[in-house]
């Protein structure tokens, strides 16, 4: 009998192990987890590998396509190589137009869009600037549309401020400004889930840092 | 010990009752390089793993029976092989194909400058038409590449020893019967389409598809911008003029219009012209630009212009002194272009389109009065379809109705033309590393009665990941001018077989192309036009013309070397003799000169958000008619000289994104000639001369509402 019961209790936790439903989220959460600790575009791409498998397993989540995308603009950021950059983003780009047709006016899926747009800005920036600083913009502002409570917009908005001459409103006084809106928006932002998007916040904060610097090593001067 | 052992076995049963299967391997590309951070997996599974740095992966999975194991890169084809999982292990060799025209494949390119925002190596940028040159006009900036002919004193595009006739420009897969705004006789006039319409730019310069004809030289192929990219107004002011436009985006389609008023007699004031204008250029000008997605991959384009011009001068009469030739010119031009792209199924694509021109111009010579009008309507459908890979085929029609009225004095002459060509074309991708096109076009036109038959064929082949050779042969045919054809349609086409071999290297920075071209002229209709100079002794209307041209033709483009500088260099070599029109036998053209140089300049400065152009151009002096001289064509100008510059400053004026653009033509100063006039006993000779020594312009392009465009 005890023989029986300790077989039937190994053969449940055999198919609990294998059951298809926690199956997803767990490999999500692997996969999630394994982001910030992705340095190096090597890394990267295979965290992106590992997002594109659950992907293409699944098929009609958009979770999986957009890590996969998300991946890959960070790795066309982090990659010096000239020639490589467009070839991320192209990657990028199929897996957020797949995203966006699984799931219909997702705001985090626009801010990617943006941000696919951003990478290409900065591909070319001289030959890119007119097209791409506009594409950026309007996903950016789709994205504020959907959500008014999701940071990331503002975040990336804010960061290409930042690097925009001054003539243009750029620099870090106007940058400032949308990073703390975008900082206020982190402090009230809930996922709906632990595998929605959750990404940024860090950075905000210590690009902010950045910024409040800058002013005292003047008054220093 | 019972228990021992059924815990025991229940601690294996997991792996018991679910085969594992281990899985190793190595992915490669073709010539046996690894290829690290692939993706390797089971389809429809979770399991899989990236190759390592030497291409190597190993993972276990679970699934058991048949099974694909999927392996996918970054700038390769996907791969599926079929694999039976039974808990033996499995070592697998992946070798993934490139993906084909992704960067580093072969590309047919023979004869042919591309420009284009798409992510791909290509030798120009649409931005770098509007930075390149003084007047941001698609005509000048061609004008810095290799295999055209710097010509100041009439518009149009001189290739290859090819006159400005033997160019044809394409807008949308259509032919544009009036690329330029109406003819002034030694003024050159610009071109009618701003650069800002095109998101692509094919610039062929010998060779071409035979998805086009009519052009025994060249075609310059434009394909306009789709959807806008959001919504806008812009105000532009000119020194010449004023203009605005309101383009607004919807989410799946967008409109835009425009509208342009210019007049040259304020600059006129100011910059001294060597004509004695009586009514210094006016223009109205409007258009209006429809886009709409009609799917997925569905595109509609709609396109129309409207522009009125009037000017009027007085010229020199070389054979009377004491009086002046009056020229005057009203001109009025509708142009308008829908065209519908869409993709069928997997494998198929579909082209339509139809254009509607009308172009009247009014021309007052002295007491004369001349009437042209032109009417072109056109029609053409196209269908590809993709064969394997990247192979496909291409084929279609297309008609094009031409009414041409030439009305002088009370004299007049009508010509109609129904023009019909049928093509077919194939792109074929033995490898990743070695292609061809071949294409076959059929014409016939009804005003001279005839078919013809032109065969083109062009090859590629990749020597290295930047570099590849190309080969090009094509025979191209075209109706003799309307000139000609309102005096007798008994003629026959005239045509040229263009021999194109080409060593090419692009990497992301760097641009080198050397190009070696023989074309050979046959059938040129000779006989006399009604235009001015060249007064001779009528020579009898014939197909009886013909001639060669070859040559070299050299670019080299550097972004990388100094810093957010970009500079281009191109030389020609020509050496061309002709026997058309009114020539007494084969003679160097005026429109040719064996050796033509250029430098462009750019660089960007961030720290003042300017964007500096420096052009410079010389070439050797051209042939010029000399009645006093036996020889004909036997005198040369001397050499042309020309530097210009060009800023633009970006900018906010109060909160909106502003662009002021200034440019200089011929900074320096240059007396350059471009040929002479001779009075009809050849006696009293004058030089053609550009309208003024320099030209200047400045223009403030203001987008209303944006702020920064980063």
């Amino acid at each position: 009998m005890k023989i029986i019961v300790t077989i039937a209790i190994c053969f449940l936790t055999a198919a609990g192990m294998y059951a298809g439903d926690g199956k997803y989220e767990k490999a999500m959460r692997k996969n999630l987890s394994e982001i910030d600790s992705a340095r190096d575009v090597g890394s990267m791409l295979d965290v992106a590998n590992g997002f594109e498998r659950i992907a293409f397993a699944e098929k009609d989540k958009w979770l999986p396509y957009y890590y996969a995308s998300f991946m890959y603009v960070l790795s066309s950021f982090a990659d010096t190589t000239a020639g490589k950059k467009d070839g991320y983003l192209d990657k990028a780009n199929i897996f957020i137009n797949i995203a966006d047709s699984l799931e219909e006016d997702e705001s985090e899926i626009y801010v990617l869009k943006g941000m696919i747009a951003q990478g290409r800005l900065q591909v070319d920036p001289m030959n890119r600037w007119m097209k791409y600083g506009r594409v950026a913009n309007t996903n950016f502002e789709k994205a504020m549309k959907i959500d008014t409570l999701n940071p990331r917009p503002e975040y990336l908005q804010g960061v290409s401020l930042y690097y925009t001459p001054e003539q243009f409103g750029g620099g870090s006084a106007p940058a400032k400004r949308l990073l703390e809106k975008s900082l206020e928006k982190f402090n009230l932002f809930v996922p709906d889930n632990d595998l929605m998007p959750n990404w940024g916040r860090k950075t905000v904060e210590q690009m902010l840092e950045q910024i409040n610097e800058i002013p005292e090593e003047v008054k220093e001067e | 010990m019972k228990l021992i052992f059924s815990v025991l076995f229940c601690s294996l049963l997991p792996a018991l009752l679910l085969c594992q299967t281990k899985i190793s391997g190595k992915v490669i590309d073709n010539s046996k390089q690894p290829l690290p951070g692939a993706n390797v997996f089971i389809k429809d599974s979770y399991d899989g793993v990236s190759s390592k740095e030497d291409g190597s992966f190993s993972f276990t999975t679970e699934e058991e029976g048949n099974a694909f194991l999927v392996v996918s890169f970054v700038g390769y084809q996907t791969k599926e092989e079929s694999i039976q999982l039974t808990g033996n292990d499995i070592n697998i060799e992946i070798i993934l194909e490139e993906e084909a025209r992704e960067l580093g494949a072969v590309v047919i390119s023979a004869g042919s400058f591309e420009a284009s925002d798409e992510n791909k190596a290509v030798i120009l940028r649409p931005l770098d038409i509007v930075t390149t040159g003084a007047d941001a006009d698609i005509y000048s900036a061609l004008e810095t590449l290799p295999g055209t002919q710097q010509i100041g004193e009439t518009e149009g595009l001189f290739v290859r020893g090819g006159s400005a006739a033997e160019t044809v420009t394409i807008i949308d897969e259509m032919v544009v019967q009036k690329p330029f705004y109406s003819s002034v006789p030694d003024i050159p006039s610009r071109g009618r389409f701003s650069p800002f319409l095109f998101k692509g730019i094919m610039f062929s310069t010998g060779g071409y598809s035979a998805k086009y004809g009519q052009a025994l030289s060249s075609a310059l192929i434009l394909n306009s911008q789709d959807l806008a990219d959001q919504t806008l107004t812009a105000i532009n002011l000119m020194i010449l003029g004023l203009g605005g436009a309101h383009v607004q985006r919807w989410e799946n389609s967008s409109f835009a219009f425009e509208g342009g008023y210019y007049n040259l007699g304020p600059y006129f004031n100011m910059v001294e012209q060597r004509q004695e204008w009586d009514t210094a250029p006016i223009g109205l000008e409007g258009s209006i630009n429809y886009r709409l997605k009609t799917s997925k991959t569905g595109m509609l384009k709609a396109f129309g212009s409207f522009n009125y011009s009037d000017l009027s001068l007085f010229m020199e009469n070389l054979d009377d002194l004491s009086a002046k030739n009056y020229f005057g010119l009203r001109s009025d031009n509708y142009y308008s272009n829908l065209s519908y792209r869409e993709i069928l199924g997997d494998d198929w694509a579909l082209f339509a389109g139809a254009s509607f021109s009308l172009d009247k111009d009014k021309y007052d010579l002295n007491t004369d009065k001349v009437n042209q009008n032109e009417i072109l309507n056109q029609g053409r459908i196209a269908v590809t379809k993709q064969v394997f890979n990247s192979s496909f085929i291409t084929f279609g029609g297309e008609v094009q109705n031409m009414i041409y009225k030439n009305v002088f004095n009370e004299l007049s002459a009508r010509l109609d033309e129904v023009y019909l060509a049928g093509f077919l074309e194939a792109d074929i991708f033995f490898t990743n590393d070695f292609a061809a096109r071949v294409g076959l076009r059929g014409e016939h036109s009804k005003l001279l009665g005839k078919y013809n038959l032109a065969p083109r064929i062009s090859l590629a082949y990749r020597l290295g990941t930047f570099d590849q050779l190309n080969f090009a042969y094509g025979k191209f045919y075209q109706t003799p001018f309307k000139d000609f054809l309102i005096q007798t349609t008994d003629f026959d086409y005239e045509n040229a077989s263009h021999y194109i071999f080409n060593y090419q290297f692009i990497s992301d920075e760097r641009t080198f192309r050397i190009e070696f071209y023989y074309k050979d002229y046959d059938n040129l209709a000779k006989g006399n036009l009604f235009t001015p100079p060249f007064i001779l002794p009528a020579v009898p209307l014939s197909n009886d013309g013909g001639g060669y041209a070859k040559g070299v033709d050299i670019f080299w483009r550097d972004r990388e070397t100094f810093d957010m500088t970009d500079y281009w260099l191109s030389y020609s070599y020509l050496d061309t003799k002709r026997d058309f029109i009114n020539f007494p036998g084969l003679a160097t053209p005026t429109f040719a000169t064996p050796h033509t140089f250029s430098a462009v300049i750019k660089r960007w400065v961030s720290s003042i958000t300017t964007s500096f152009g420096l052009t410079y151009t010389f070439a050797t002096g051209r042939p010029y008619y000399n009645p006093n001289n036996p020889e004909y064509l036997g005198d040369k100008t001397k050499s042309y000289n020309n530097l210009s510059i060009n800023f633009s400053y970006l900018t906010t004026v109060f909160n909106n994104f502003t662009v002021i653009f200034f440019s200089v033509d011929n900074l320096l100063g240059f007396q350059n000639i471009y040929g002479y006039n001779y009075s009809t006993d050849g006696t009293v000779r004058r030089p053609v001369l550009p309208t003024a020594t320099r030209a200047l312009f400045l223009g403030m392009f203001i987008s209303v509402g944006q702020a920064s465009p980063f």
